[in-house]
């Protein structure tokens, strides 16, 4: 059962590469910034010498730039990794069936429930841990060079950039952000992977066109926005974050920099988790995500057009 | 001897298409059984119940099981090679058999590497860089390795040149079959597993025509090749099917004893393309 699961996973990963590649090439290109400063300097230009080291800045805002860096770098990544999802899903079970290769999986002694559940679980837990494996690479490989180039402007690199910002929250904030993310956006995760199980063709417009359709259409009939408003609400307002003006601020660039920095300030320190999971929204996107997915899972078993 | 497949009254509708139409047959255990049948005459579809890919009406009972809703366990014991069912293209060969070893128990890949070792299929090459003929031997052997106790072919070598097409055959009774091991095979190329059938079903619209061992075929039907005047004696033996080759009627009788027709020409048992003629035709005549 579970060596049936391990099996199923690794076969994702060896069919879709992107899940690997993907971020692989993010952090090369971060890293690669960072060689060239793109990162480290973009937007804080006042800021003397050293860089991410930034000696000429106060404790408190260089722990606030440092945590910048971090967040932009794990911003990047789950942007990359949701849009990754998306393919990711709308692809898992369209694929076997455009290569016809179903029928050999089907010969195979796996049940229809166990292999959609595994596209699920690469989607919700396989992706995001990828991803976060980077995330942490390409920070250190930052930082590293940071490190370096303050080092040879005659620096304490430990002094001004690995004692100096909450590096463990911040990776802990970036795991649960990446697992959360999936968990928040579910629901559209089960459309997908129901989409992928049932379109004969194009499953991105099957998927895109319905959330812009129905909402257009809810609005002419019946001159309200319900379909809209969740789609917006689950898009965009994820209850995992204290508010977005305090995210805000983090990202805030010139003269206010250093004024609004808060040495406290983690991504973790933004996050309400207990509030996250007793929202009722989560929940309700789960069931919706359940729905989905035996819905994927029917029509695997029942359609019968090979 | 043992049903390892017994059907009952089954069909399966899609539609107002009866592609099996209340179909009853046992497949006995250790047979080799030809399922013959014109394009769209319900072989696959028949095959697809017996697998468990598809729903059908009556009572279907594989190895015991019921296909449908205990595919899983059935697939422990069942495999087969379908021309639809092909091997996806970006897997790579011990890729393939690191999967196949993690979810089937009855897998020994030790097996599978020696037959492979046999062909010239390197261990990472990608099903994709393969050809034809090779992606069919690494499917078969795969299916060699693994200890099921029905295999399910559907037209198997389709689209293989004649070497392939010998090769897999002469493997499919060399490496796998045995006693204990059960093989159903459609093919339009009858003339190749004539000679390793032991058993003959033939379908047409869906229904079974013929379903015989190929032991009792020479008792039962007899061909007759003979000039016009003798085939005009010989008709009151109703033949079920009549051809002209050459000039000579060829009559095809059902159940007419060969003592009968002696002297009235060349009397021998029709080869199986001929028979399935005579019985899809004759019933249509």
């Amino acid at each position: 059962m579970i060596e049936t699961q391990f099996a199923l996973l690794q076969r994702e990963l060896w069919e879709h590469r992107g899940i690997y590649v993907a971020p692989i090439v993010i952090a090369i290109l971060m890293t690669l910034g960072a060689l060239t400063g793109q990162v480290s300097v973009n937007g804080i230009q006042h800021v003397d010498v050293g860089i991410v080291g930034a000696s000429n800045l106060p404790e408190n805002a260089r722990a606030a730039m440092i945590s910048g860096i971090m967040i932009g770098l794990s911003t990047t990544f789950v942007f990359a990794m949701w849009i990754l999802t998306i393919f990711y899903a709308l692809d898992s079970l369209y694929a076997e069936r455009k290569d016809r290769s179903i029928l050999f999986w089907r010969s195979i002694p796996v049940t229809d429930s166990e292999t959609v559940i595994s596209k699920l679980l690469t989607a919700a837990l396989v992706i995001p841990l990828v991803s976060f494996a980077l995330v942490l690479i390409t920070h250190l490989a930052v930082f590293l060079i940071g490190s370096v180039w303050v080092g040879v402007r005659g620096g304490n690199p430990w002094h001004l950039i690995w004692a100096s910002a909450p590096f463990f929250d911040n990776w802990t904030a970036t795991l649960i952000f990446m697992f959360a993310l999936p968990l928040w956006l579910s629901p559209f995760i089960g459309w997908f992977l129901f989409v992928s199980a049932f379109t004969k063709r194009s499953p991105f417009l099957t998927a895109f066109l319905p959330l812009a359709v129905l909402p257009l259409l809810e609005k002419m009939i019946f001159d309200t926005a319900v379909f809209a408003e969740a789609f917006f609400v689950r898009s965009v307002k994820m209850p995992l974050f204290i508010d977005l003006q305090t995210m805000e601020r983090l990202f805030e660039e010139g003269e206010h920099f250093a004024m609004v920095a808060d040495a406290e300030l983690s991504l973790l320190g933004l996050m309400d988790i207990g509030g996250f999971l007793l929202s009722p929204g989560l929940w309700i996107g789960i069931v919706v995500c359940a729905l989905f997915t035996a819905a994927a899972i029917y029509v695997r078993r029942y359609r019968d057009d090979s | 001897m043992t049903s390892v497949i017994s059907a009952r009254n089954v069909s399966k509708h899609y539609g107002d298409v009866r592609a099996v139409d209340d179909v009853s047959f046992d497949i006995g255990k250790g047979s080799i059984t030809g399922l013959i049948g014109p394009n769209g005459a319900g072989k696959t579809t028949l095959l697809k119940a017996v697998l468990g890919l598809t729903d059908c009406r009556g009572s279907l009972s594989v190895l015991g099981l019921d296909p449908f809703r205990q595919r899983k366990e059935l697939m422990q014991n069942i495999c087969f090679i379908a021309d639809v069912a092909v091997l996806p293209r970006w897997i790579r060969v011990n890729q393939l058999l690191d999967f196949v070893s993690a979810v089937h128990n009855h897998f020994s890949r030790a097996k599978a590497e020696e037959l492979l070792a046999r062909t010239k299929i390197p261990a990472r090459a990608k099903v994709r860089e393969l050809s034809k003929g090779m992606v069919t031997q690494l499917h078969l052997s795969i299916i060699t390795a693994i200890d099921a106790k029905l295999l399910v072919l559907d037209e198997p070598t389709l689209g293989l040149d004649i070497i392939f097409r010998k090769e897999f055959y002469s493997n499919l009774l060399g490496d796998y079959y045995d006693e204990g091991r059960t093989i159903i095979i459609t093919t339009h190329q009858v003339e190749e597993i004539e000679n390793l059938m032991t058993d003959v079903m033939f379908i047409d619209n869906g229904r079974i025509v013929l379903d015989a061992s190929m032991d009792t075929l020479p008792g039962r039907y007899v061909e007759l090749l003979a000039s016009s005047e003798n085939a005009e004696r010989a008709r009151q033996f109703k033949p079920i099917f009549e051809r002209e080759v050459f000039g000579k009627q060829v009559l095809t009788f059902e159940g007419v004893n060969r003592d009968q027709l002696d002297g009235l020409g060349e009397v021998r048992t029709p080869d199986i393309a001929d028979l399935f003629v005579a019985k899809v035709k004759g019933a249509a005549a």
